[in-house]
């Protein structure tokens, strides 16, 4: 398993991009979503998971539905249009963040 | 194997015991162990009920649904400020500003009074009894409603205790700290900045406890997609 500490600022990101590939989502959902996609690598704590989702929800990034599931409720996160935008953003921002790390750690001398 | 609807009553009395006691945020929570439960019941098929509960709570960390809690009610503070400044921003709008001017007025030819001493703080006192009397109007008619129902709610708990509380406290601290202890020679601009503040309480107190609590319904289900569903 990786260092967690490294993935905490992301979170939000993780969190936009999964919702931009997977139309609605409800909170369980992510967290397998994630630990399947970065085959456990990465597990999304449940303590740091709900306030990233009710935090984006308040910024108007996230919109909720709720269903009835067999015998209890489902809350479900989707995009909203700023929602949309704004993961675009993070996700340009995220691509600068690596290629800034990518050269700290891993410089490429050349000639020139 | 799934969770039966008894087990489900179970979760919300379980996450009632770790101070969850809003209906709203006792749902998703439930779902969430709800489904992680059944998760280790693949896994792990020999454990119990509670045995599976608890490990699947334990993944919360050490403060529990601590910090989903503080995080919520955050954001929900945050919801009903811009709830009240949304209404406020709407009182300043024609023809309620010739209310609010004519209101600003009164108070301000009141301080010229040569009794402003004894009128003052008089009204003053008025505006708190009647907002004291509304406090205990929205009080008990959200604990019948709770006693019928059994769900509390955080946004409409919040609605309650921030509009009274905070509104309350403003108007007693404008009383506190505005206003003069001598009502002779008082200037033109304490007189202004007086009448300003009490005015803008008067309004904050009127939308807090009556216009926000009317319209209290309306926000809950637009807040909610739940609320119409239990």
């Amino acid at each position: 398993m990786g260092n967690q500490k490294l993935y905490k600022g992301s979170l939000q990101t993780i969190i936009l991009k999964l919702l931009a590939q997977n139309d609605k989502m409800y909170g369980y959902e992510i967290t397998q979503k994630v630990k399947e996609l970065t085959k456990g690598e990465l597990k999304i704590t449940e303590g740091a998971l709900y306030p990233a989702l009710h935090k984006l929800e308040a910024e108007g990034l996230l919109d909720v539905e709720v269903a009835k599931v067999g015998n209890r409720l489902r809350k479900y996160y989707k995009l909203t249009e700023n929602g949309t935008k704004e993961t675009a953003n993070k996700l340009e921002e995220m691509q600068e963040f690596l290629k800034t790390m990518q050269q700290l750690v891993n410089p490429k001398f050349s000639l020139e | 194997m799934k969770l039966t609807t008894l087990q489900i009553e179970q979760l919300y009395k379980f996450t009632r015991q770790h101070y969850m006691e809003h209906y709203d945020v006792q749902t998703e929570l439930v779902d969430h162990l709800a489904n992680d439960i059944e998760q280790i019941w693949i896994e792990k098929p020999a454990l119990t009920f509670k045995q599976a509960r608890d490990i699947s709570f334990k993944k919360f960390g050490i403060f529990g649904f601590m910090d989903v809690l503080e995080e919520k009610q955050k954001q929900m503070n945050k919801k009903y400020f811009r709830i009240i400044l949304g209404f406020v921003k709407q009182w300043f709008s024609i023809p309620k500003i010739i209310v609010t001017l004519t209101m600003f007025y009164c108070f301000y030819l009141l301080l010229q009074f040569s009794f402003a001493q004894y009128l003052f703080p008089g009204l003053f006192f008025t505006i708190l009894i009647i907002e004291f009397i509304l406090l205990l109007k929205r009080r008990k008619k959200l604990n019948t409603k709770f006693k019928t129902t059994g769900k509390k709610w955080l946004f409409e708990d919040i609605i309650e205790t921030q509009g009274n509380g905070n509104v309350i406290f403003g108007l007693f601290y404008v009383f506190q700290f505005l206003t003069p202890n001598s009502y002779d020679n008082l200037s033109t601009s304490s007189s202004l900045i007086i009448s300003a503040a009490t005015t803008l309480a008067v309004i904050i107190g009127y939308v807090s406890l009556i216009v926000i609590p009317k319209k209290a319904e309306y926000l809950l289900e637009k807040h909610y997609p739940e609320y119409k569903l239990v």
